[in-house]
């Protein structure tokens, strides 16, 4: 069993559960719809800012790691061989409509992973189950949806842990591409096959613990929602909707 | 009095060759705590998984027979019977919620589940804590802990019920010596109180103390049905397979060596009877 991945630092402690859902979502779709290449841009700054704020500054690293190859092959495939008019900088020219391209997607890419990444971090399956059962949502879909994030931190420590057994039995992940990709069966076998085994002795246990019996849960000390945090989310939201009116209307 | 009732009942599952369970028909009685005990294979954790209503539900396969518990098939429910059961294996991480944040939202998980109001909660779940001496725990998060203090905790978060019926496989196995006996001693007091508690389990030397009746099954039938401490004191069990205590294993032992009416059946199964009888 591992620890849960969320943190109580930051807004991330005192914001209502479903702010920081709600905020995740809207960016997802603001990404799409502010004017490019300058809105995107701006969105992941602020992402960048709000997920500082919630305490969760490791997701802005995590974001950049996986960005970063995103940004170069976005690069490459419309600053460079993109076509229009182009800009001598020397070594290369750069396509005008490629970059702006570019730069759009990269800016889309990078608010939507870092928010996604800062909400994960963030996440607090205890409280939202709590939020989300005082608002008399069904326990299956709230299960199903704070299960699915709670697995992959139990995953990675089930894949930590099946790296050591194997290195004790003499498997070595250290040296090139080679050695490394012939060391992926042996630890993906047990762990994928470790996961599948236990998925029945689960099953059996929530069932019996009532996560099927359906009906309303009863909510454990619920997070308030305060005028501060419905207030973000109408916001969120109507700008969402006045967007989209104004993409498709003008 | 039964609340559990095993009528006639086989069981094979989808990938099984044969049945695992074969015109089994026994009903453990209400207060006291029936101990099922066979060679790997014996069917005594299929017994526990049909009780509970999972088997064929979760595991697939096919049954024959009645089985009855609390007075309903657990079959014909829509889901196990959650909350009216406290159902515990030896794999205490795979049982937890996942999703609680402390010891005592995750022992709260299941009352909370089935929708009691938050009075009946708060109580409950102080007193399961207080039961299993794990209330000094219940600020910390469950992914944190020994596995002897999830079992623990795992224990207590289906003894918050007050279940009428306990289905336990192996449910001390995480624990040291001190959690074995709390564990134990709490299902004694729930059989005292009326409870019926099913224990699939190969822990012998502490069942031989705890356990009302032992019924021993071999190749998915009960083969002996009995007071513990005489069938463990027999040849009987030795005969069927599953085997009894280490002092009794011992005095089998030396008994096929000395002709001596010190080593003869009925077997010292304690360390104490033992010193009593050699001394």
């Amino acid at each position: 069993m591992t620890a849960p991945a969320f943190s109580r630092q930051g807004l991330a402690r005192r914001a209502y559960p479903l702010t920081g859902l709600s905020v995740a979502i809207a960016v997802t779709f603001l990404a799409f719809l502010v004017p490019a290449p300058w809105g995107p841009v701006s969105l992941y700054v602020a992402s960048i800012i709000l997920v500082a704020l919630a305490g969760v500054g490791r997701a802005i690293r995590q974001a950049l790691v996986v960005c970063l190859p995103l940004w170069l092959f976005l690069f490459v495939l419309h600053g460079l061989l993109g076509g229009g008019p182009k800009i001598d900088l020397g070594l290369f020219a750069l396509s005008a409509d490629g970059a702006n391209a570019a730069l759009a997607q990269a800016g889309r890419f990078g608010a939507i992973i870092t928010i996604s990444l800062g909400f994960y971090r963030a996440f607090d399956p205890s409280r939202f189950l709590n939020a989300v059962a005082a608002r008399g949502w069904p326990m299956h879909f709230s299960y199903l949806f704070v299960a699915t994030l709670h697995a992959l931190p139990a995953f990675v420590q089930r894949a930590a842990t099946s790296i050591e057994a194997q290195r004790t039995r003499g498997l070595r992940f250290s040296g090139g591409v080679f050695g490394r990709t012939r060391a992926v069966v042996p630890l993906a076998l047990p762990l994928i096959l470790g996961a599948l085994a236990e998925v029945d002795d689960r099953a059996h246990a929530l069932e019996m613990r009532a996560v099927a019996k359906g009906g309303k849960r009863t909510p454990i000390d619920p997070p308030t929602d305060s005028w501060p945090d419905r207030a973000v989310r109408w916001t969120l939201w109507i700008t969402v909707v006045a967007l989209v009116v104004w993409r498709f209307v003008r | 009095m039964s609340d559990v009732k095993f009528d006639g009942v086989s069981f094979r599952y989808p990938t099984g060759p044969a049945d695992v369970l074969r015109d089994l028909s026994f009903a453990p009685r209400a207060g006291e705590i029936t101990w099922l005990f066979g060679p790997l294979g014996a069917g005594c954790t299929t017994v526990l998984l049909i009780a509970a209503g999972l088997a064929p539900r979760h595991t697939g396969g096919s049954i024959g027979g009645s089985v009855s518990v609390l007075g309903h098939d657990p079959q014909a429910t829509e889901t196990a019977l959650a909350g009216q059961i406290g159902f515990v294996t030896a794999t205490p991480q795979l049982q937890l919620s996942g999703i609680a944040g402390t010891v005592w939202e995750e022992v709260a998980f299941t009352p909370a589940n089935l929708g009691w109001p938050i009075e009946r909660i708060r109580p409950a779940v102080d007193r399961a804590l207080e039961e299993l001496a794990v209330e000094h725990l219940s600020r910390r998060k469950p992914g944190t802990l020994s596995g002897g203090e999830l079992q623990r905790v795992v224990i207590a978060s289906m003894s918050v019920l007050t279940p009428k019926v306990w289905l336990l496989d192996e449910p001390a196995t995480a624990l040291d010596a001190s959690g074995r006996a709390l564990a134990y001693q709490l299902f004694r007091m729930q059989a005292d109180h009326g409870a019926t508690v099913l224990v699939a389990s190969e822990d012998v030397e502490a069942l031989a103390l705890v356990a009302d009746r032992l019924v021993v099954l071999r190749d998915g039938h009960p083969v002996l049905d009995g007071p513990p401490k005489t069938l463990l004191a027999g040849d009987a069990i030795w005969d069927e397979g599953p085997g009894s205590t280490a002092v009794a294993a011992l005095a089998r032992e030396a008994g096929r060596m000395v002709e001596s009416s010190r080593f003869a059946a009925p077997y010292p199964i304690t360390v104490e009877e033992g010193v009593a009888r050699w001394r």
